[in-house]
């Protein structure tokens, strides 16, 4: 069974919406029987259970039934179970929906507009982290390394990007590639952050 | 013990921030790889623009003629200008220091002041912390070592700025200012020129202090009003209001373009001067402005200089209006067997563009005709980059290379290429210049 039920479903649910329309008020069991020439009020329950099944109505504490989304033929037709907003003529502008926050990429991709470079990658040492040659990565200047982080660095005069790690209990820091082609750095002499890389950007198009 | 010019410490605050050797430290920025050692930018135009402190150490000066440098510091780095770094570093400079006060005056791309009156209680603390904290963060997150003056007025910050270079933080509040004018010459002081400190050196006045000291009487006896504003302003009395909007009255536009080797060629030099030309107009344009007067000039290969200045019978920001005044100077200049390696054009007298008066003998339909045409070009380059639609004389330009042999290598921004960037649209952000 498709979303808006069955052929029968579907036209009993019609005949509800146009009784809604017109009357402005929903029909009680007795009044669906005779709009959809059921012989009982049962066969009205039943298919107010079904109706109620999909979603398109509701039923109150008495057992009196609320539109869901019984509103017009329009939206039946359109299978549109889900009402978005309370607009009822046309639908409503996707701006007030679902607009109302966005992020720029730009916004996403960076946090502190002022300290962030970009970068073009060469080397494959990170490559297990999924920074490949060829890449760019905003490296954001005179943030705090954490553990795990993967920064742009001086080591003993050499320039490196790596992962961070800093051992727990004792002040060495390592400099961890991500590629078995490369061996685990520590710094002899000096150490010198550049910045914290904090987004990857590949454009393949 | 000398009497202090002020009594009260702070009746203003207001800091000037000068980066110190800014194009050489944005190279180093970008290049960390650089720090510590000497820089000298300005390679495409055969001159140091900037040098490094490194460099500097080792007497190198701004202005030198490049093999001159190479002779006392040959192993300094030399690097073509990449102005594009420098403006997306400078403003970010900038955008720092509208953290701290909203009131940030964008002197230069490497200058500014900025009013910090009042913001004590916002920021728990004296004037001199959040002007450290200024340099701090630009220091941190942009690697650009700054200089800063903190005083009373513009006039006195910016010679605090001056005190102590590079990495200086100096405050000169009310009560001390006599002491840092001292011993200032008063030729230091800023806008007080040549003519000037001539006249009152004439007059006796030899220290800022000493004109500083002067009574009202003499200073308007003898000079004019900027230079009773300065005297104010020594005085600790701001006269100066630090201005947030941004620059949009320039008294006069300039574009000069070094090119290498020299050129004799009539054709190719007359295309530079096109070229200037056309970015003059296009920014007069985009400030709304018309020239009325046109300066020319040629530089020879033996850096010898001569101009023509020339009066436009109406004011006017489109080339095609101007080829004939430039046209007519670069004749009277341009000698047949002479060597140039630079042209220039000055648009002087600029004035509001619209609603300009037109003279009984302008052809209103042409002119309106011709706005509506620079129109198309200045949109057409907006949406697909400068220089998209240009003026066939400036084609010479266009096609041969600015800068032929080891000059015309181009800035590391400008060579590498990065997927969906074109040559005139780049993303606003510095590049590091790293191998990584």
């Amino acid at each position: 069974m498709d979303k808006a039920g069955d052929a029968g479903t579907k036209a009993g649910a019609q005949r509800i919406a146009r009784f809604l329309q017109e009357k402005g008020r929903m029909p009680s069991y007795s009044e669906i029987a005779l709009a959809c020439g059921f012989k009982s009020k049962n066969s009205a329950f039943k298919l107010a259970r079904k109706l109620e099944d999909l979603g398109l109505l509701a039923r109150d504490a008495k057992g009196r039934l609320i539109p869901k989304a019984i509103k017009g033929e329009n939206q039946l037709k359109a299978g549109a179970l889900r009402m978005l907003g309370t607009v009822e003529a046309g639908f409503p502008s996707p701006a007030e929906e679902e607009l109302s926050d966005v992020l720029s990429l730009d916004e996403m991709l960076i946090t502190n507009r002022q300290a962030t470079f970009m970068l073009k990658v060469s080397g494959d040492s990170m490559c297990g982290a999924g920074i490949l040659p060829g890449d760019m990565v905003l490296v954001e200047k005179g943030r705090q390394p954490a553990n795990g982080d993967i920064v742009v660095a001086e080591v003993d005069g050499q320039w490196t990007m790596k992962g961070f790690k800093k051992e727990k209990g004792s002040k060495d820091v390592w400099l961890l590639p991500a590629n078995p082609k490369f061996k685990p750095i520590k710094p002899k002499s000096e150490l010198r952050i550049a910045g914290v890389v904090i987004a990857v950007i590949r454009k393949y198009k | 013990m000398e009497q202090p010019i002020l009594i009260r410490s702070w009746p203003r605050a207001i800091v000037h921030l000068d980066a110190d050797a800014f194009f050489a430290s944005c190279e180093q920025a970008v290049k960390p790889w650089l720090r510590g050692k000497p820089v000298i930018t300005g390679r495409e135009r055969g001159i140091v623009a900037a040098a490094s402190y490194e460099a500097k150490a080792r007497g190198v000066e701004r202005g030198m003629r490049l093999f001159e440098a190479k002779k006392v510091c040959p192993d300094a780095v030399f690097l073509p200008s990449d102005y594009e770094t420098y403006s997306l570093i400078s403003l970010r400079m900038f955008d720092i220091l509208r953290r701290f006060s909203p009131d940030v005056e964008e002197y230069s791309v490497d200058e500014a002041f900025v009013d910090l009156t009042g913001l004590r209680r916002s920021f728990h603390g004296p004037y001199s912390q959040i002007a450290s904290r200024m340099q701090e963060d630009i220091g941190r997150e942009l690697d650009i070592s700054v200089s800063v003056g903190v005083s009373v007025s513009k006039v006195l910050a910016k010679i605090g700025s001056k005190y102590n270079k590079p990495h200086g933080l100096t405050l000169i509040p009310g009560g001390e200012i006599h002491l840092y004018l001292k011993d200032l010459p008063i030729e230091k002081v800023w806008g007080i020129g040549a003519n000037t400190s001539a006249l009152l050196r004439k007059l006796g006045v030899r220290t800022a202090l000493d004109f500083a000291r002067r009574d009202e009487r003499f200073v308007r006896k003898y000079l004019s009003k900027p230079f009773r504003e300065i005297w104010e302003e020594l005085n600790g009395r701001s006269v100066y209001p630090v201005s947030t909007a941004a620059k949009k009255d320039y008294q006069s536009i300039s574009k000069t373009r070094t090119f290498t080797p020299p050129s004799g060629q009539r054709d190719f030099v007359f295309a530079q001067l096109s070229k200037n030309l056309e970015n003059a107009c296009i920014k007069a344009r985009r400030y709304g402005l018309a020239a009325c007067g046109l300066i020319v000039y040629l530089r020879g290969q033996d850096f010898s200089g001569h101009g023509v200045e020339m009066r436009l019978s109406s004011p006017s920001a489109f080339p095609a209006q101007l080829f004939g005044p430039l046209n007519e100077g670069f004749n009277a200049l341009f000698t047949q067997d002479t060597l140039y390696r630079s042209t220039g054009v000055v648009l002087t007298g600029l004035v509001p563009g619209t609603g300009t008066q037109y003279t009984l003998f302008d052809d209103v339909p042409r002119i309106e005709k011709m706005a509506r045409l620079y129109k198309a070009v200045d949109n057409l380059s907006q949406r697909f980059g400068k220089h998209t639609v240009q003026h066939a004389a400036s084609l010479p330009a266009k096609l041969y290379a600015r800068h032929l042999g080891e000059r015309g290598d181009l800035p590391a921004r400008a060579s590498k290429d990065i997927k969906g960037e074109s040559g005139r649209q780049r993303l606003g952000l510095p590049m590091l210049d790293v191998d990584v």
